[in-house]
């Protein structure tokens, strides 16, 4: 292992909140007592949330939560201490590596022992410092902004309310391992949203939006926010006395928004190397494999700058790089942590990723965007379509990974009739087989990037971004 | 698990913290304490992955000064000045609410069953033991069953409320929770089911949840080719009905949506919303419910409450300030709390949510056999993926199910490998629908506890094969 020391700018620091003896000695201790590997990670959150309902303030909830875990090793099995008392930490090596011997005494003669991947040890600090820092954006700014989308959104009669909020949080995590392991890092996250809801007659219907990413508020204002509400407000108008969408298997065109969810869903929960040990992923053993269509190129990339699924150094303190999961329809990567690394002997790749102090690390996304495909533009991906669906902005998805179904659901569509789009129609939900589906990808636009922030659930809720350009897939299920 | 004094402790802190806004200058105050404990394992791949214990907690402070309110959250009771400071900020801020005051003090019927000796005395050991007992059992009933994933958690918190009107009130509260997702993958066709059960007091029988995974991975393997989409009578059980009950319903009948057109039942009081066999209530005060207690989470003595009678629509549900803000913006004439104020722990303020929510019929209800003879023809679902992307506002739904069983002649002939299911909630719920007869409840969301049977329902849906 390589012990490496950068230099790195800490103005952005909130200063260190673990007592760094008090930690090395109750690592040591564990280690002393028998444990393979012992880490302390605690994560301090600033955060601002605020919200009004037809244009009045609702709410604004200024918080700051610290919580701290520590995960020990020991006889190839894991115990875990979570606590919001961070001075109680470090008391707690001992009952915390007696849950992992009990745990580890139940382990069968064929069942793997957990190891872990050797990767850097490192002592450093990385600050993503903001343009203008989420800490110094006062209550008034955040009403200013989130009115202007509420301005443009209830512009006509039909709208019946209104809805928008506002979040943003400095997150600063330090994290110190048994191994050597000292790293300090802080980076901020924005996010601005907003509902419609228009009613005619008994016909009532409403539409969401939202724009987020890593940064301060140099990156709400750098969003038209007026163009966001207007364009709810009309696609809320327009669904309103929209038909139900067709159902059975025909072409589909998604938004960058719903081909974002769909490769989140479809493709990268099964690349995370965790359900693919626990078996619970259909690409168990494909590797290497041809799994998609040779346009299809798939990266996670928590590098990516304003993406909300960035991060600077993975919850286990390993670097973090782009992944490219699928190269020309060929998988060629998972998403690992240190455990699934050494478990499948792969190179880390900087995973690992916890919901806050109070969670351990899970294998989870970041951003996860397809690359752009050689179509101009949408008309030119419709034009040799009788009939389909054009679907647009999303209202979620969720997928079995185990089984290999996905599905997701759009915000509003359009029947492509001909080569043209005709009319809207709503509720429309796609779902497939991630083994059929990908291969069915056949066609994209040229522009890749990311669509609107997302949080992924997966028994802890993180913050994820994803994208891609507008998408043709041959044959989908709809409705 | 949980200190004897923990509550004592809660309540003494957050009583120095209502005496730093005395201080401050603060008028009406409330400061919402809460400090949880718990243990838990989890479990992949057939085996105990990871035991893990901890805890945590915290303060929420909610101020009011002339109608307008403001709040702020904090670990460390030191730090409170500081946030009363903010809260107090925050609340200058804000419109002003004629006639909104925090509650006062009011004498709460007690609710028994909130917590059990047998949880506070279990240890990290125990836990584990109930592990094994759950991965012998999948391996009992099913050699090619796996638990892929899954856990057991027990948990033991203290909560109190202390505000400048009077009320104090605190107490312990416990659970028990097992999830267990089970699959079968032999001759490359994979079958799954997770099943969850959730309980103030010990489960008693923990292999239940089991057997019941094992059972829906073993019945859905008998596949058969999926027809053409059709419209037709589907049976829910009550776990497939549930999620997405969860995410429709609750949202429904909050007094704020329906005031502001929000709501699928907007401009409908006292119209038939349902099936007139069918009622809803919201029990805030069911022994042993995950959503109930003597008081809500503004310190408002709970209720139980009729939503919907005999399929009328006749009432809704209010927390102290959106009834004070709907009636001020002149939204509806008259509202009051209905002690439904909850939240998601100190860090967030009080809002308007269910309690334990219970769908029932007057009509006669049938075991699940019977309802199936009384379909027909037509699917079974017992799971969907996608619940959570149906639409509050308006009931749509459109969702996809790999645990879907074809009936016909009144029998099971066989299980799709997947399908598109959608329709409407709320008009699937007014047309014909027969109920099954047990009312166990059915999964806690952040929406409240949902206690749904099984759903027979003949109209409006759409089963849309693979």
């Amino acid at each position: 292992m390589v012990v490496t020391t950068r230099q790195s700018d800490s103005l952005f620091s909130n200063g260190r909140l673990l007592d760094e003896d008090k930690i090395t000695k109750a690592l040591n201790n564990a280690t002393d007592l028998g444990a393979e590997y012992a880490e302390i990670r605690l994560v301090s959150e600033t955060t601002n949330t605020a919200s009004l309902k037809d244009g009045k303030l609702e709410r604004a909830i200024p918080g700051q939560e610290v919580g701290v875990t520590m995960r020990i090793l020991a006889d190839g099995a894991w115990g875990v201490h979570s606590t919001s008392d961070i001075a109680s930490i470090a008391d707690q090596v001992a009952p915390t590596l007696r849950l992992a011997k009990a745990v580890a005494a139940r382990r069968s003669p064929s069942q793997l022992a957990v190891g872990l991947a050797d990767v850097p040890i490192i002592e450093d600090e990385i600050h993503w410092k903001s343009i203008k820092d989420v800490r110094d954006t006062d209550l008034d700014t955040r009403i200013e902004l989130m009115l202007a989308i509420d301005n443009e959104a209830k512009d006509d009669e039909k709208i019946v309310s209104t809805s928008t909020g506002w979040s943003d949080e400095h997150i600063h995590t330090e994290l110190m391992t048994s191994e050597g392991m000292n790293r300090v890092w802080s980076f901020q996250r924005s996010l601005i949203n907003g509902m419609v809801t228009a009613r005619d007659g008994s016909d009532v219907v409403s539409y969401r939006m939202r724009h987020g990413g890593e940064g301060g508020l140099e990156f709400i204002e750098s969003c038209d926010l007026g163009e966001m509400g207007r364009n709810a407000r009309i696609s809320a108008l327009r669904l309103l006395g929209a038909e139900r969408a067709p159902s059975g298997k025909m072409p589909l065109v998604a938004d960058r928004d719903l081909t974002g969810v769909y490769i989140h869903e479809a493709l990268g929960h099964p690349c995370e190397a965790d359900l693919v040990a626990a078996g619970d992923s259909c690409l168990e053993g494909r590797l290497g494999q041809t799994i998609g269509s040779e346009i299809c190129t798939v990266v996670d990339d928590p590098t990516m700058r304003g993406g909300y699924g960035c991060y600077p150094i993975d919850d286990e303190g390993v670097d973090v790089r782009p992944k490219n999961l699928i190269v020309n329809g060929v998988l060629t990567e998972y998403l690992n942590h240190r455990e699934t690394a050494h478990r499948y002997d792969l190179d880390p790749n900087g995973g690992a990723r916890a919901q806050d102090g109070l969670h351990h690390p899970l294998v989870r996304m970041s951003n996860t965007v397809i690359q752009g495909g050689s179509h101009k533009d949408l008309d030119e991906l419709i034009e040799d379509i009788e009939f389909g669906v054009y679907a647009c902005g999303s209202r979620g998805g969720q997928v079995d990974t185990g089984r290999g179904s996905f599905q997701f659901a759009a915000q509003e569509a359009w029947i492509i009739e001909n080569g043209s789009l005709s009319r809207p129609v709503r509720d429309v939900s796609v779902s497939g087989m991630t083994l059929e589906i990908l291969k069915n990808v056949d066609g994209l636009t040229r522009d890749a990037y990311l669509g609107a922030p997302g949080f992924c659930g997966k028994g802890q809720t993180v913050p994820v971004g994803d994208g891609g350009p507008l998408m043709r897939i041959r044959e989908a299920l709809v409705g | 698990m949980i200190p004897d004094d923990a509550v004592e402790r809660l309540m003494d802190s957050a009583q120095k913290i209502g005496n730093a806004c005395e201080v401050a200058g603060v008028k009406e105050w409330e400061i919402f304490a809460s400090q949880g404990y718990g243990n838990s394992l989890d479990i992949e791949a057939g085996k105990i992955s990871m035991a893990s214990g901890g805890g945590e907690g915290g303060f929420g402070i909610r101020i009011v000064e002339d109608g307008r309110y403001g709040f702020a959250h904090l670990v460390d009771p030191s730090s409170a000045e500081r946030a009363i400071h903010q809260a107090l900020s925050i609340a200058r801020k804000s419109p002003s609410i004629e006639g909104f005051e925090l509650p006062g003090n009011q004498s709460a019927p007690r609710v028994s069953g909130m917590k059990d000796k047998a949880i506070l005395d279990m240890g990290p050991e125990d836990l584990l033991e109930q592990g094994d007992q759950i991965l012998t059992r999948v391996a009992e009933l099913d050699k090619r069953a796996v638990a892929v994933g899954g856990g057991i958690g027990v948990g033991a918190g203290a909560g109190a409320i202390v505000t400048s009107s009077g009320i104090e009130d605190g107490g312990v509260y416990t659970s028990h929770g097992i999830g267990i997702h089970v699959s079968i993958d032999e001759d490359d066709q994979l079958t799954s089911s997770y099943e969850g059960e959730s309980s103030r007091g010990l489960l008693k029988d923990l292999t239940a949840c089991v057997d019941k995974a094992v059972h829906w991975s073993q019945i859905t393997r008998q596949k058969i080719a999926g027809g053409e989409t059709e419209d037709c009578p589907v049976l829910m059980t009550s776990d497939g009905f549930s999620p997405l009950f969860s995410v429709v319903v609750p949202s429904a009948i909050k007094g704020e949506r329906l005031a502001r057109g929000e709501s699928f039942w907007s401009g409908k009081m006292n119209e038939i919303v349902m099936a007139d066999h069918l009622s809803l209530v919201d029990d805030g005060l069911m022994d042993g419910g995950m959503s109930s207690g003597s008081r809500d989470d503004e310190g408002v003595p709970s209720r139980t409450q009729k939503i919907v009678d005999s399929g009328r629509l006749a009432g809704e549900i209010w927390s102290t300030r959106d009834a004070a803000k709907l009636v001020s913006e002149g939204k509806v004439s008259e509202a009051e709390t209905t002690g439904s104020a909850s939240r998601g722990g100190h860090t967030s303020p009080p809002i308007c949510g269910c309690s334990d929510l219970i769908l029932s019929s007057s009509s006669n209800t049938h075991a699940r056999d019977r309802l199936v003879e009384e379909m027909e023809e037509g699917y079974i679902i017992h799971s969907v993926m996608g619940a959570h992307t149906a639409n509050p506002t308006s009931g749509d739904f459109s969702v996809t199910t790999s645990t879907i069983l074809r009936v016909e002649g009144g029998e099971v002939i066989g299980a799709l490998s997947q399908a598109g299911f959608s329709g409407n909630i709320s008009k699937a719920l007014s047309g014909r629908v027969i109920l099954g007869d047990s009312s166990k409840r059915k999964g806690s969301y952040s929406t409240g506890s949902m206690h749904v049977p099984d759903v027979l329902m003949l109209d409006g849906l759409r089963i849309n094969p693979a």
